[in-house]
């Protein structure tokens, strides 16, 4: 049995299986929005906290302290923010972070109906720093915060980068007895820090859960 | 619990599916059978406070359902553009029209590349294509990342739900089976603890694997990617790791614009487990730097339910398992007992397409509430699916002998009057004597844990024309 044998006799197969056509339409649809509505930050805010996340409004100068952390000063980290160092050495063996304490990034846009901020690259140890270190945090800019998925995806280009991902907390499980459990194979951590617009920084800190 | 082994479909006639009996095992123990029920209503109820938290819900599964009925009436179209994209974008595409084609590409990949382990995250297709237990016959380890999914396979069972694969296990179960194969100590049964040991374990399993085999939760025509949804991020830690990436899909996952994956993702995990998406939503449009990416197209019988002009439209379904979480019947008779790889109200109208005989029993496995249309976020009539299963089951006399018989006999009588005040005296002489045989003989299963009601003096039409002698 040759490929070609088994596309044409597929494609032959839902030819004539093909239901009578129904056409399609628009795929985005205009949110409901109630009157008494949160503000996008206050949104993306709560949804990114239910989701685990912490997330803290900040001005861009505190992004290094808030990232580090205060009280630990960690020892592997991968960073693609300039405010943040990376101590790891060069490698182009995604392997090589396992032991990856910290991972950096900035992020282009977040969703305020989900909390969760877009992380695209074609960089394969940024990819892999993404799963494999055990704290993440992403910085990402208040005003980029968008209502919806929809309107996410009229802004971002998915097929700019081989890899791209909706991230919203830190990984997680229930599937022993519907017990959750931060800190399946992925980060047991993510932190968003969100870079206030006009009167919004300095620190103010959105307490975890 | 029973013990569900591994079956290859492909092999000999296999027994037919007992849903009446699984079920009756299932029940036996009551206190397990009320945990199981309540686990998933908890699940049920979540996915109703996440519906109702968008305005627009109602308007998003009528979009859904729309485009994905667009999607499958011009699929041929859709597989075309998705296949050019996808090469275009540096994948290599695959077509297997069955289940052994299907394992037979994944393996000559793993031959080729020299692979021997395998780090697979959730993909119920190729649970149906009996891909595990193929691959170790030809040696290779596979190892199922998804935590679910890796203690169903410890224990050597197929997972009882498509979202929660091991939601018919206790913890302490899970503990016993982490101590036998993980070393974990005897008695440990906290779940962060095992949850915890799993991620040690699966994390060197990651690191070492030579590939990596994912579903597709959707996979986009416009664009030639796809995405993938998990909580876990398990099936990045593949994807990232892995220098060899396999997905498979099943050809009715396409789509035909990267847009419409809000319309999907909006509902998808708000009616899976009520989050208002999954931890990672990731969407792949090439292989990393120095990785090989395969896409196997499987068919397996999916163009057979296009052509089912009463079923066709069971292809729409996102595998978001609310079906399941909501039918009175799946909370009350656990995955195991359907048998099939998808269980619940979408399985017993996606699988008897499959065999006929075999899953008979299974369109009779609900109550035909509705409940599972009524949550379906792609707007799947479940229950009117359900409900023509039964007929075609009936007609092609796959139904118990029993029942045939009762139903004949009905018919008969309800066609001579005569005979059917005759059978009505005699039920009531009976009833008298004998309540709980007759009831039993009189209603099947169901009389066994139901009392009959005291039987009437007289027929209703006795009545009638006492107490109304003024009317005909």
């Amino acid at each position: 049995m040759s490929e070609l044998g088994a596309r044409e006799t597929i494609l032959h197969a839902v030819r004539a299986a093909r239901p009578p056509a129904v056409s399609l339409p628009a795929p985005r649809i205009a949110p409901a929005l109630a009157s008494g509505q949160p503000s996008l930050l206050d949104a993306f805010a709560a949804a990114a906290m239910a989701a685990g996340a912490a997330v803290v409004i900040a001005a861009r100068d505190e992004v290094s302290r808030l990232a580090l952390g205060a009280d630990l000063t960690p020892r592997n980290v991968l960073s693609t923010v300039a405010e943040v160092r990376t101590t790891v050495p060069p490698s182009q063996d995604p392997h090589a972070l396992d032991s990856l304490d910290l991972f950096v990034a900035d992020s282009p846009l977040g969703v305020a109906e989900n909390g969760a901020v877009w992380v695209a690259t074609s960089d394969v140890m940024h990819r892999a720093a993404l799963f494999l270190a055990t704290r993440v945090v992403i910085v990402v800019d208040a005003a980029t915060i968008v209502p919806t998925l929809h309107d996410a995806y009229a802004r971002i280009d998915v097929r700019a980068h081989p890899f791209g991902a909706f991230v919203a907390g830190p990984s997680k499980t229930a599937d022993i007895e519907q017990s959750l459990v931060i800190g399946a194979h992925g980060p047991k951590e993510l932190t968003v820090i969100v870079i206030g617009t006009n009167g919004e920084s300095g620190a103010q800190q959105a307490s975890r859960r | 619990m029973s013990q569900r082994s591994f079956e290859l479909p492909v092999l000999g006639r296999p027994t037919p599916v007992d849903h009446p009996k699984a079920a009756r095992e299932f029940n036996a123990d009551v206190a397990r059978t009320d945990w199981h029920d309540e686990s998933l209503w908890f699940v049920r109820e979540k996915r109703d406070r996440a519906a109702a938290s968008v305005p627009e819900w109602e308007e998003l599964r009528a979009r859904a359902s729309a485009i994905k009925e667009h999607a499958l009436t011009h699929l041929d179209e859709y597989l075309v553009q998705f296949e050019a994209n996808a090469l275009a974008n540096g994948m290599q595409v695959h077509w297997a029209r069955d289940a052994d084609e299907h394992n037979r590409i994944v393996h000559g990949i793993l031959s080729e590349a020299g692979a021997r382990r395998l780090v697979k995250s959730k993909s119920m297709l190729t649970e149906e294509c009996g891909l595990n237990p193929y691959l170790e016959a030809n040696g290779i380890e596979v190892i199922d990342s998804d935590l679910g999914e890796r203690i169903v396979q410890l224990r050597r069972e197929g997972p009882s739900h498509i979202v929660m694969p091991a939601i018919h296990l206790k913890k302490e179960e899970v503990g016993a089976t982490f101590h036998e194969h993980l070393g974990t100590p005897e008695g440990l049964s906290e779940p962060n603890a095992l949850a915890g040991v799993a991620r040690e374990h699966l994390r060197e399993k990651f690191l070492a694997a030579d590939a990596t085999l994912t579903g597709m939760n959707f996979a986009v025509a416009e664009s030639g990617g796809f995405v993938v949804c998990t909580n876990e991020g398990n099936a990045d830690l593949g994807m990232a790791l892995a220098p060899v990436h396999i997905a498979s899909v099943g050809i009715e996952k396409v789509i035909p614009r990267v847009e419409d994956l809000a319309v999907f993702l909006r509902l998808l995990a708000r009616s899976a487990t009520g989050q208002a998406v999954t931890v990672y939503t990731t969407h792949v449009h090439g292989p990393r730097a120095g990785q090989a990416l395969h896409v196997v197209l499987v068919d397996n019988g999916r163009t057979k339910q296009l052509a089912r002009e009463e079923f066709w439209g069971s292809l729409k379904c996102i595998r978001c398992g609310a079906c399941m979480n909501t039918c009175p019947i799946y909370r009350r008779s656990g995955g195991h007992s359907y048998g099939s790889t998808v269980p619940g109200p979408i399985g017993s109208v996606l699988t008897p397409g499959l065999d006929l005989e075999r899953y008979a029993s299974l369109p009779f496995a609900s109550t035909l509430c509705g409940s599972c249309t009524a949550v379906c976020p792609v707007k799947i009539d479940l229950d009117r699916q359900l409900f023509r299963w039964r007929q075609h089951v009936t007609e092609a006399g796959h139904t118990p002998r029993a029942k045939t018989f009762a139903i004949k006999t009905s018919v008969a009588l309800f066609d001579r009057p005569r005979l059917f005040r005759a059978a009505g005296a005699l039920a009531r002489f009976g009833l008298r004597l004998m309540p709980g045989f007759i009831a039993r003989m009189a209603s099947g299963p169901w009389g066994r844990t139901r009392d009959v009601p005291p039987a009437p003096s007289q027929s209703f039409r006795a009545w009638y024309r006492t107490n109304r002698p003024e009317r005909p």
